[in-house]
């Protein structure tokens, strides 16, 4: 039978790991069973009776019971650990261990309740961080993005942009790189005090979809460029992802998630994936979802930029109805821009109020534009 | 199951040979070189916000791979990250270790490791997060440090203490307590943080001869600051 030891013993002649050894109650005490040094077959034992023991709680998180005594080779130290053993020890014990035994089992009760308690509080109070910076706090969120200067944003934003870029076809000249640019410049005049610099690329795909990235880098996909029908709806696109830049909505939600991964590596230590999660990061800035409040204020202030640009607003309007009619072509745009009838309602709206103005067409002729 | 230190040192490499069948759980990354009969199984699966947040519901460790002698017998060669001695303890399945996240190195397929959440004070005052590994079990236990790993043998009720830093492993019929170095323990100790650990036998406590944290700052004063 192999030798299967169960405690723990500590005594001068021994080392200091302990020896192993395999511990017995019996009537009048306890027996130990140890395997010799010199030949693993061999075993030799000791018993000690319970009037010569005392026992306390020990270990690392004082939940093993100890019993020391002094025995003919000097003083020997017992670490039990087994429940079995401990529990068969308690019940055999004589009347004079009892107050000890109790006493060093409800000192293992109250660690093990102050831990619990200790970690209760502590996980409460992280998860209610985690919550709070998840879920609501847009306050503690909007205060952090503005201690962020906008180089970094830029510098966040072009890594991306320049990542997608290279496994994109992009379009560098021609007649509808000239109309996007002259749609952005007549936006951008009517932004005071812009502190971006907008670098704006058509991307060669049938994906209707246009999306920003923090500091000011704008994509358009000759998709969505195809299903609009006037250039006024291209530009009201542009107007809206003009105003996610201008509003900082992804360094929000970037700052968002970064709350949550903070929190986690504090928890974990330096984990080795922060890296990962930076990278990971940068994955999902192309993907970025914003959420509905953040989309109905690019709408407005894309509306009220389009309406100081003298650029018919109700092409913004007409183009996200169609686009939210379920129809053929992949939609990208839809999901990350989530839309609704109420999108359009709520545009509609805001414009009537608005006093009517005589808009300046584009200089281009759209249909020879979207026909190439 | 049985290893061999290569090159002992400041740069070792452990070769461990595994019989058919045998696996052996390793940290992530410490794979150097094995037999083609050897299967690497990385836990990583779902990417890393995955698997930490599977870590998170279910416990699961997301820095171990294992690497299993699927297809015959087999050697594999694992070398920590950092220069520093490698140790191999034998658990016997009665004593326990507690080992620092970096301290690990592999274990043997009877090697239990759990990860656990350790003293709240320790775990606010040590800076190595909240989360240290439990070893128990039966079989082999390599573990490794920065630097050489100074092993401190303490009899019951002997005491020690030790920059916080250094630690390595150390029994589980240890104990210990945190303390704030005092100003004049504060020279002697390498690590500026000024927190401690009294330990009290019986038992172990594995130190290492170098601070990872103290190191860091040392180099980072050659690094040109760029713009
Ligand atoms: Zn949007």
């Amino acid at each position: 039978m192999s030798f299967q030891p169960n405690a723990l013993c500590f005594g001068d002649e021994f080392s200091a790991t302990g020896l192993p050894c395999l511990v017995h109650v019996e009537g009048h005490g306890l027996t130990m069973t140890f395997l010799s040094d010199s030949d693993a077959s061999e075993r030799r034992s000791e018993s000690v009776p319970f009037a010569e023991l005392t026992v306390s709680a020990g270990g690392l998180d004082h939940d093993q019971l100890v019993a020391t005594w002094t025995g003919p080779t000097g003083q020997r130290t017992l670490y039990l650990k087994n429940p079995d053993v401990i529990r068969a020890f308690r019940q055999a014990a004589p009347d004079h261990l009892t107050i000890p035994l109790e006493r060093a089992a409800e000192q293992v009760r109250q660690v093990r309740q102050r831990r619990r308690i200790v970690w209760t509080i502590v996980g409460g109070a992280l998860l209610a961080s985690v919550l709070g910076l998840w879920f609501g706090s847009d306050l503690l969120v909007e205060l952090a993005v503005d201690r962020i200067p906008i180089e970094w944003e830029r510098k966040l934003g072009e890594s991306a942009y320049r990542d997608f870029l290279a496994r994109q076809e992009v379009m560098k000249e021609g007649p509808a790189v000239a109309a996007v640019t002259e749609m952005t410049h007549r936006l951008t005049d009517q932004i005071p005090e812009n502190p971006y610099r907008f670098e704006i690329t058509i991307v060669k795909s049938d994906v209707v979809n246009a999306f920003a990235l923090p500091g000011g880098y704008i994509v358009v996909f000759t998709g969505l460029m195809k299903k609009a029908e006037r250039p006024e709806e291209v530009a009201g696109v542009l107007a809206h992802e003009l105003n996610h830049v201008l509003q900082r909505h992804g360094l929000e939600r970037i700052v968002k998630q970064l709350g949550f991964v903070a929190v986690l590596s504090i928890v974990l230590g330096n984990p080795p994936g922060l890296g990962g999660v930076m990278k990971q990061l940068g994955v999902e800035l192309m993907t970025l979802k914003f959420g509905r409040a953040q989309e109905t204020e690019a709408d407005l202030t894309g509306l009220q930029l389009l309406y100081r640009a003298k650029i018919d607003p109700s092409g913004m309007i007409t183009f996200f109805q169609r686009l939210a009619e379920k129809d053929e072509g992949r939609v990208e745009w839809l999901s990350t821009h989530p839309m609704s009838a109420a999108r359009a309602e709520r545009l509609k709206i805001e414009l009537d109020l608005l006093p009517r103005r005589e808009p300046v067409p584009f200089s281009f002729e759209w249909r020879t534009i979207r026909e190439k | 199951m049985k290893s061999e230190i290569l090159y002992p040192g400041a740069f070792p490499m452990v070769r461990v040979e595994l019989a058919e069948g045998e696996h052996i759980k390793a940290e992530s990354g410490a794979m150097v070189a094995c037999s083609p009969t050897i299967d690497i199984e990385s836990k990583m699966e779902g990417g890393f916000l995955g698997a930490l947040s599977r870590k998170f519901l279910t416990g699961e460790k997301f820095f171990f791979q294992t690497l299993r002698a699927s297809r015959g017998a087999g050697e594999v060669l694992l070398a920590p990250t950092v220069p520093g001695e490698i140790v191999v303890l034998d658990l016997d399945g009665v004593s326990e270790y507690m080992v620092q996240k970096d301290g690990f190195l592999a274990g043997a397929d009877g090697v239990t490791i759990d990860s656990q959440m350790q003293s709240m004070s320790r775990g606010l005052l040590g800076g190595e997060g909240f989360f240290i590994l439990k070893m128990s079990g039966k079989g082999m236990l390599l573990l490794n440090s920065f630097g050489a790993v100074h092993k401190i043998e303490l009899k019951p009720a002997q005491e020690y203490i030790v920059d916080n830093s250094h630690l390595v492993a150390w029994s589980t019929t240890t104990s210990y307590n945190i303390e704030k170095a005092t100003s004049g323990w504060v020279a002697s100790f390498t690590s500026g943080e000024g927190f401690v650990c009294r330990f009290r036998g019986p038992g172990l406590v594995f130190i290492q001869s170098r601070n990872p944290g103290g190191f860091g700052a040392w180099v980072r004063q050659f690094i040109p600051v760029t713009e």
